[in-house]
């Protein structure tokens, strides 16, 4: 590339004294640069561009941080509110108790594998409407009638439920062991997915 | 003035040099971490997901970015030696190759950054139909084409690289692809703080706002370190192509093997922002270790 083998052929005529670099391309014209009559600092694209970089980076952190603290524009509260009341229901119906905190922490990925079995069971629910339910998984289809069968809602609902399953969003405060494990990464939720997808039908036909 | 008089004055920006001991342990370290990243996820079943494959494409493509530092150092170590000679034949098609290397590196580095915020994008946005979407199969795909593609590019690059009309294409993806990836984090962080205001809103939570100040930390690290590791080589490759007599360009020019180690730096980095935050990557590297033992 020009680059290297412009910087390679300088380095070769300063090789003389230092006798580290050794290659130069004959083809290449590049003379030696006179340094007299500099006005700003000799190194001053280094210090600008650095400095640059730093001050881009710390506005992207600012930037990020603002978005943290103002709310989110588009957000309806009477949405929020149905949607609270919705994942309400459904964890009562699972008989446990609204324990938010420790429901999104990575330890208690049980607690929304349940919710994540009734979000494919409404997924199931919806894809196989005509196909007959076997007895007892007619109990938790009761549950299903209450949800408004409008496909939009739905994926709203499911998109909603399906963000309790990514453990690692939110970290709370009581666990510090997920504090280095955080935003966007470790166990994809696929793998969740898979295992529930086995596992549901276990719970829900058994 | 006599272009050909040598005007060592001491004004001059001298190349900055970096000790071949430090080059050789970071480029080391470098290819060493990536292949034991390889290593792990070839060897556990678990770890056969696109999520993965996209993190091993970026590991390929650190290991060669410091693979190829290494070899550069290596032939100009056998140049001093006297073992091959500075203007043949042989040594230029060598050149060329570690230079379509080294550009292989960084625009696969580019494209695995990308293809592994996608899909996360995919898993946070269309989560059910998530194994419907990204298939072991599809992940395959993609990456056979990203890196043909990049293999591509990277010949061609090298070949004309004195070409104007390939340098500015080069330098436009890099920061458009990082305009691109950055939007993505940004949606999916997002959601996530919706999320978590959907979380503060119900009773008897407490999540505290510090939540959201991790999520952000975690973006600009992300981001930040690509660009901090990148940013300078490019900004080398502009001036070397457009102003290489002005004496501030000269003078940024002469940190290149500060750059070029920044950019080793980068391929030990990245597997810790990315791999090693991963449970189950982590555990299959204990196991890993302690086996060998």
């Amino acid at each position: 590339m020009s680059a290297l083998r412009l910087i390679s052929n300088r380095t070769s005529q300063q090789a003389l004294s230092n006798s580290d670099y050794t290659w130069d391309y004959e083809y290449y014209e590049y003379g030696p640069v006179s340094f007299e009559g500099l006005k700003a600092h000799k190194y001053s694209i280094v210090i600008g561009f650095w400095v640059g970089l730093a001050v881009f980076v710390i506005f992207m952190f600012f930037v990020l941080t603002l978005l943290t603290k103002t709310g989110a524009p588009h957000q309806d509260n009477a949405e929020l509110s149905e949607k609270r009341f919705r994942m309400n229901s459904f964890v009562a119906d699972f008989g446990r108790p609204l324990e938010s905190e420790r429901i999104f922490s990575h330890q208690m990925a049980e607690e929304s594998q349940s919710l994540f079995h009734f979000c494919i069971n409404e997924v199931d629910h919806m894809n196989k409407e005509k196909e007959s339910q076997k007895g007892p998984s007619l109990e938790s289809n009761t549950h299903f009638q209450e949800v408004p069968k409008s496909s939009g809602m739905f994926e709203e609902d499911l998109q909603c439920l399906t963000k309790f399953n990514i453990p690692n969003f939110v970290n709370t405060e009581q666990n510090s062991s997920l504090g280095e494990d955080d935003l966007l990464i470790s166990e994809p939720p696929i793998i969740l997915e898979n295992k529930l997808v086995m596992q549901s039908s276990h719970r829900i036909l058994d | 003035k006599n272009i050909s008089d040598f005007s060592l004055n001491v004004t001059d920006c001298t190349q900055v040099v970096v000790p071949e001991e430090v080059f050789f342990t970071v480029a080391a370290a470098g290819i060493l971490e990536n292949l034991l990243i390889l290593i792990a996820v070839v060897r556990n079943k678990n770890l056969h997901l696109p999520m993965y494959f996209f993190i091993c494409s970026l590991a390929i493509s650190d290991m060669l970015g410091s693979l190829y530092k290494t070899l550069e150092n290596i032939f100009i170590i056998l140049c001093k030696m006297g073992y091959l000679t500075r203007h043949g034949d042989f040594e230029k098609k060598l050149d060329d190759a570690m230079d379509s290397m080294f550009i292989l590196s960084l625009l696969g580095s580019i494209f695995s950054l990308l293809a592994i915020a996608a899909d996360r994008y995919i898993t946070i946005f269309y989560a059910l139909r998530y194994h419907n979407i990204m298939t072991l199969r599809r992940a395959s795909v993609i990456l056979a084409i990203i890196w043909a593609f990049c293999a591509g590019s990277s010949i061609a690059i090298a070949l004309f690289s004195y070409e104007a009309a390939t340098v500015i294409p080069f330098t436009i993806l890099f920061p458009l692809m990082m305009f691109f990836i950055l939007c993505l984090y940004v949606h999916m962080f997002l959601l996530a703080r919706s999320h978590a205001k959907k979380i503060a809103s119900l009773p008897s939570s407490s999540v505290h706002h510090r939540t959201n100040m991790k999520g952000a930390i975690t973006l600009t690290i992300f981001l930040g370190v690509f660009l901090c590791c990148w940013a300078p080589f490019v900004l080398h490759i502009l001036l070397a192509r457009f102003c290489p007599h002005n004496p501030y360009c000269a003078c940024y020019m002469s940190i290149f093997h500060v750059n070029g180690t920044l950019i080793m730096c980068n391929a030990i980095i990245n597997p810790m922002i990315f791999a090693f935050r991963s449970p189950e990557l982590r555990s299959t590297f204990k196991k890993m270790l302690y086996c060998s033992r």
